[in-house]
């Protein structure tokens, strides 16, 4: 069979999912969070690897961010990625996954043509999992997300195991196609001192918003339909909270505050529906 | 062109701004304020500034004629003619949000041999249905649900579309934005309607919680939200409320691109603790294999899942696959109870990430009482049956108030 | 008393009958103190009483140090605060309770986060100097990080990274000790030592202890066997590996250490043990024929995997989900040999790993056949494979013994001098051999120490397997190593013991013990009896 080309996408995010209180100024603790590619994204660079190593072809791995998310693509040339883009560009800055979608859709397109685009399941940072279908639609491809297992590839078609809420499905779809993957795939290998070695001289292709020839009006900021309009810390639960009385009070208190936050509702049935 | 600036006669160098900042990306030189080049423009600092000294130039957006979409659709989420609950949850959302808006609710609702459910919509809140019963929607497909929910949006115009945040929400709603080009905002927890401007007011979690984002989509129609099961609150069905049921004229073609070639629906019943939102754990203090029966009936009544410590499955009491704490195995439920759970170190790990630890235990001084939000102590032969009493009851309260 | 000591309640207290080395005691009586006033009225009513006593910490040790032989159980979990922090001469020393644990130790350092409030000023004052200075860490790394700090004291723990920075004795700075006559001893480094054996020092209360300490021969190789003694030396090092039979710490000060900014890990896979074995010796800076003497910078870490640990590792990956993050380990990997760098940046630790390449290469391997780890999460998947093995070790063990209820794995503990690295190995490899036992052979092998774990098929299997690792004992001590390099001698190891340094040795040992336990009150069966009966 023919090889297949392969772009895996990429998000630099902060190692740390969980950002910090300082609870005595109420604001954000962000010292030495450290950026890391997206840990979900980390499956998707594996499972092209396992692909073109199967198959013949070539993975590229692409992202958008500030030029120092150059560094972090290096990393995956030391994992078996042929080549690193990355879209930069002040332009693309302040974009929401719409905006993202258009910005990558262009660096796909401008990498040549594909048969397979491989997304990790969401960013830890945003957890949309927006941007993988968003994407597929500006490229006008199929797609399924979750996907646990790729049964079959071949030059027209791929099937896979998708997770969904009640087990599992298999879907066929005609390539070009896009998949987002889950942890369940594979399991993303470390880097050998060769990989590093062939890392460190290995160049990251950048673009810009007019290489790419993207629509001004669809990147960026202004390309984004989405607006933050306020971001504030919700209210934190005080330290822990030890129930007295006998243990029918007790239950009774604790079923209060499950309520109150919502994990317990009333009128719910025994049992899901 | 969009940007974010600092107005340098303004700016006191009070460092407002770089608390505010999420990303870390603001500092002060020489008392004035730097923004870096990791600036997402989120504009978190904006609003902080008390000398509003930051300005956010947003892009100007071509006018478009928002008052041409009305109402609230939601997406019913049905598998085999069964609507999910999760739709009912958004339609009792959406009914809170349309007193406000003065608009009716709708459902959609794509499948086959589905339209009995639709009476079910309107009980519920709908005052419309949009009926599509048809072969090609009997498995949930990516392509032709996009493609059905797409056209039925562009033909009845909502403003607002809210799609819960399932597996298949979570494929089929960004697609279907990303092909009206408008914006989605994903996993909201709280829905209001911004009396000035009429926009929805979206707010989700960031920051693994530790920061609250609320997010409008201004000029782009419809504003389209997911949101996560068992987070709305449904109303009790009312038989006797009238709604309408419309079979729109769309053709409904089948798949070219996607197809479903298999749906195994065998594994909703195989132990899956690390996307469990709820578990009731227990370890060696509860005492004897026995009271496992005490946990699985608590574990029941929340709809979890049981977990257990390495010492419980060692004695035999559970199968190795309810393990928590070991081996990299972690868990990130909403709600933890760790009954008779002393609390090793290796346990309190791999379930960390847990939101709410609840612990029941007998020894006062057990270390689960320092990791968790609340705690109870006492036996668990004790305890439990009094919180699945507790919880039993207010389902019934629920239920003899809806029957008044 | 009531409320201090509580009766023995097997129902509710039975997990303080047993330890990580999977044997079960007994105990009357069981306490958990909250503070040294606590403890010191629990000794005196015990003391007078004549009834024995075992201290407790977390219970993760290997040897049974910590399984009560009757009597009553002291579980120092509760005392486990750390009190204070002293800025002397560079060095940091935090002041810990002895149930502190040292994940916990290592949470506070890592967040800098310390519960103050009941800190001297002068504590105060040198947290905000530490949190001026940077990161620092306390080096012990056992490989259970929820050891607590008192058990690590009494067997001298050590872990892969005391091949650069030495066993949890040379990280302790004071340490403060009661004994059974109700007087309680402060000892630092440097302060209290003993002259030609001889020492006096004054107890809390004033009293004054003097004595004649015994000396004998001990190994220069790491060690955890039988008593510190030496002709000059600090006097808390009889107290650090005595498991639990001197005294009882109450508190201890640890050393820390600035913590190096950039920590990377390397698995190397090579295509057989000798090779494996000369680049083990290459990379701690030994000449080795063919191999051009390289130098680069000492790993602070050299551990060992031998082609029967992988091949236990592959098929429990395969079948085990617990095992299914682990990385793929090829059919052709054959033996690894996993090092540590710690340095001060990435590009030290770039240059670093890329000159380990090439002596890779020198030792007949290939640097793809490489993991590395050059970031907290990559490092913890490499922790993950090292751990992987003894858990499968104990999995095999326990399906075993669902037919065979009386085996148990044989793990030595034994370590020698460099120069007999090799043929120590050809040793395991021919008796193995000879015998048809089945084994796995990892471990600290940059110090000449590797635990070999003798998986028994049979009660036949045990028996030789026994018989054979006495031998081994014999032939390590005469070699000049040690029986127990790390885990101690604890309850199960007592007959090496008498293997390493005879009856007069022994002798010694008792003398040691009279001199400050008369009555010979605490941890009975550590060290001094013989081997427990297999239950």
């Amino acid at each position: 069979m023919s090889t297949l080309q392969i772009i895996a996408c990429v998000k630099q995010v902060p190692a740390s999912t969980e950002v910090k209180l300082n609870k005595e100024t109420n604001t954000l603790i962000r010292e030495g969070v450290e950026a890391i590619i997206n840990p979900f994204d980390t499956y998707a660079i594996e499972e092209a690897v396992r692909l073109k190593q199967q198959h013949g072809g070539k993975v590229t791995a692409l992202s958008m961010g500030i030029p120092s998310v150059a560094e972090l693509l290096k990393q995956t040339v030391a994992l078996g990625v042929d080549e690193a883009v990355l879209l930069s560009d002040r332009r693309f800055a302040g974009a929401d996954s719409l905006a993202t979608a258009w910005a990558l859709a262009g660096g796909v397109r401008q990498t040549g043509a594909f048969d397979l685009v491989i997304c990790g399941k969401q960013a830890t940072d945003g957890d949309t999992a927006q941007v993988g279908p968003s994407l597929a639609e500006k490229l006008g491809i199929p797609h399924t997300t979750y996907v646990r297992s790729i049964e079959h590839v071949d030059e027209k078609l791929i099937r896979c195991i998708r997770l969904t809420d009640d087990g599992q499905e298999t879907i066929e779809m005609t390539l070009p196609a896009l998949i987002t993957v889950v942890k369940d795939i594979n399991v993303p290998r470390l880097p050998s001192i060769r990989g590093i070695r062939q890392a460190q001289s290995a160049p990251v292709k950048l673009l810009t918003a007019d290489d790419v020839n993207a629509d001004e009006k669809r990147i960026g900021l202004k390309g984004s339909p989405t607006q933050v309009v306020k971001t504030f810390i919700p209210a934190q639960t005080t330290e822990s909270e030890l129930f007295t009385g006998t243990p029918t009070e007790q239950a009774k208190q604790l079923v209060a505050k499950l309520v109150a936050r919502r994990l317990v509702q009333e009128g719910e049935a025994d049992g899901r529906d | 062109m969009a940007g974010i600036s600092i107005a340098r006669e303004k700016c006191t160098g009070c460092e407002q701004c770089v608390n505010a900042c999420p990303f870390g990306q603001i500092s002060i030189v020489d008392d004035i304020a730097m923004i870096a080049e990791g600036c997402t423009l989120c504009g978190a600092c904006v609003e902080e500034c008390g000398a509003q000294a930051i300005v956010l130039q947003r892009a100007s957006v071509e006018a478009v004629d928002l008052a041409a979409n009305q109402g609230i659709w939601v997406f019913a989420e049905q598998m085999d003619g069964q609507v999910r609950q999760v739709a009912f949850e958004l339609l009792g959302e959406a009914r809170r949000l349309a007193t406000t808006l003065m608009v009716p609710v709708s459902a959609a609702l794509l499948g086959f041999g589905c339209e009995s459910a639709a009476q079910q919509l309107i009980a519920c809140g709908a005052d419309r249905v949009y009926v599509l019963d048809d072969p090609s929607l009997a498995h949930f497909n990516d392509e032709t649900h996009v493609d059905v929910l797409a056209q039925l949006i562009e033909q009845h115009k909502p403003e607002i579309v809210l799609i819960g945040a399932t597996t298949f929400g979570r494929s089929l709603a960004p697609r279907v934005a990303s092909r009206l080009d408008t914006g989605l905002t994903a996993d909201c927890t709280l829905l209001s309607i911004d009396r000035e401007t009429g926009n929805l007011l979206q707010t989700r979690p960031a920051f693994g919680g530790n920061l609250m984002a609320t997010i409008v989509c201004p000029n782009h129609r419809p504003q389209m939200a997911t949101v996560r099961p068992r987070v709305m609150k449904a109303l009790a069905p009312d038989p006797m409320r009238a709604g309408e049921i419309i079979h729109p004229a769309i053709s409904v073609t089948p798949p070219r691109s996607t197809h479903v070639l298999a749906v195994d629906k065998s594994l909703g019943d195989s132990v899956n603790l690390t996307d469990a939102e709820i578990i009731v754990a227990a370890g060696k203090g509860i005492g004897s294999q026995a009271n496992m029966a005490l946990v699985h009936e608590l574990a029941h009544v929340l709809c979890g899942i049981v977990g257990a410590t390495r010492a419980v499955v060692d004695a035999g009491w559970t199968s190795y696959d309810h393990q928590i704490g070991q081996t990299g195995k972690t868990v990130a439920p909403k709600l933890y109870i760790a009954c008779g759970i002393s609390g090793a170190v290796q346990h309190l790990a791999g379930i960390s990430s847990a939101e709410v630890i609840v612990a029941i235990n007998k020894d006062p001084d057990a270390p689960i009482f320092q990791s968790a939000h609340y705690g109870i102590v006492g036996s668990v032969e004790q305890v439990l049956p009094a919180l699945i009493a507790e919880l039993r009851g207010i389902t019934a309260k629920k239920t003899s108030i809806d029957s008044r | 008393m009531v409320g201090l000591i509580s009766k023995f309640m097997k129902s509710e207290h039975w997990e303080y009958l047993r330890d990580e080395s999977r044997s079960i005691g007994e105990a009357d009586s069981i306490s958990f103190p909250r503070t040294e006033e606590e403890l010191e009225k629990i000794v005196k009513v015990l003391a007078a009483e004549q009834i024995p006593i075992t201290v407790q910490g977390a219970r993760t040790g290997l040897t049974g140090g910590a399984v009560p032989y009757g009597g009553h159980v002291i579980n120092l979990s509760k005392m486990n605060r750390i009190t204070g922090l002293r800025y002397d001469h560079g060095r940091f020393l935090l002041r810990v309770q002895p149930g502190i644990l040292l994940v916990e130790v290592r949470k506070a350092l890592e967040n800098m986060q310390f519960d103050t409030t009941l800190w001297s000023q002068e504590s105060v004052d040198a947290l905000e100097l530490l949190k001026q200075s940077g990161p620092q860490f306390f080096s012990p790394d056992p490989t259970e990080a929820s050891a607590s700090i008192g058990g690590m004291i009494n067997c001298n723990a050590s872990g892969a990274r005391s091949y650069h920075y030495g066993p949890t004795r040379n990280h302790i700075e004071s340490v403060k000790v009661l004994l059974t006559d109700g007087s309680s001893l402060s000892l630092v480094r440097g302060k209290h030592r003993t002259i030609d054996g001889q020492f006096r020092v004054a107890s809390e209360a004033g009293n004054e202890l003097s004595g004649t300490l015994p000396l004998y021969k001990m190994p220069d190789v790491k060690n955890a066997s039988g008593y510190y003694l030496k002709p000059d030396m600090d006097l808390l090092d009889i107290f650090i590996g005595s498991e639990g039979t001197l005294g009882i710490v109450t508190e201890a000060e640890l050393s820390l250490l600035p913590a190096p900014a950039a920590i990377w890990g390397v698995t190397v896979f090579l295509p057989n043990q000798d090779s494996a074995l000369r680049f083990v010796r290459a990379v701690r800076g030994e000449q080795v024929d063919g191999i051009r003497q390289s130098d680069i910078q000492l790993p602070v870490a050299i551990e060992f995997f031998d082609a029967r640990a992988l091949e236990l590792l592959r098929k429990e990956r395969e079948h085990n989900a617990a095992f299914g993050q682990l990385q793929e380990i090829k059919s052709h990997y054959h033996t690894a040999v996993y090092v540590e760098f710690h340095g001060d940046n990435d590009m030290q630790a770039t240059e670093w790993i890329l000159s380990l390449g090439d002596l890779i290469t020198s030792c007949g391997g290939d640097e793809t056949d490489t993991w590395v780890a050059q970031n907290p999460r990559d490092m913890e998947k490499l922790q993950f494979f090292r751990h992987a093995i003894p858990e499968s070790v104990n999995m095999l063990i326990d399906q075993r013994r669902n037919t065979e209820p009386f085996l148990t794995k044989l793990g030595t503990d034994m370590a020698v001098p460099d120069q007999h690295l090799t043929s120590m190995f050809e040793l395991y490899d021919r008796r193995l051999a000879e015998t048809g036992l089945e084994a796995v052979v990892f471990g600290h092998i940059g110090n000449n120490h590797v635990h070999v774990n003798i998986l028994p098929r049979s009660l036949e299997d045990y028996q030789r397997g026994k018989e054979l690792y006495l031998d081994w004992a014999q032939e390590a001590v005469s070699a000049g190593g040690t029986v127990s390099a790390e885990h101690g001698i604890g309850k199960l190891k007592t007959a090496f013991l008498a293997v390493m340094y005879g009856e007069e040795g022994l002798q010694k040992m008792r003398e040691v013990k009279r001199l400050f336990d008369p009555k010979g009150l605490l941890s009975p069966g550590n060290m001094f009896s013989p081997v427990q009966q297999e239950r």
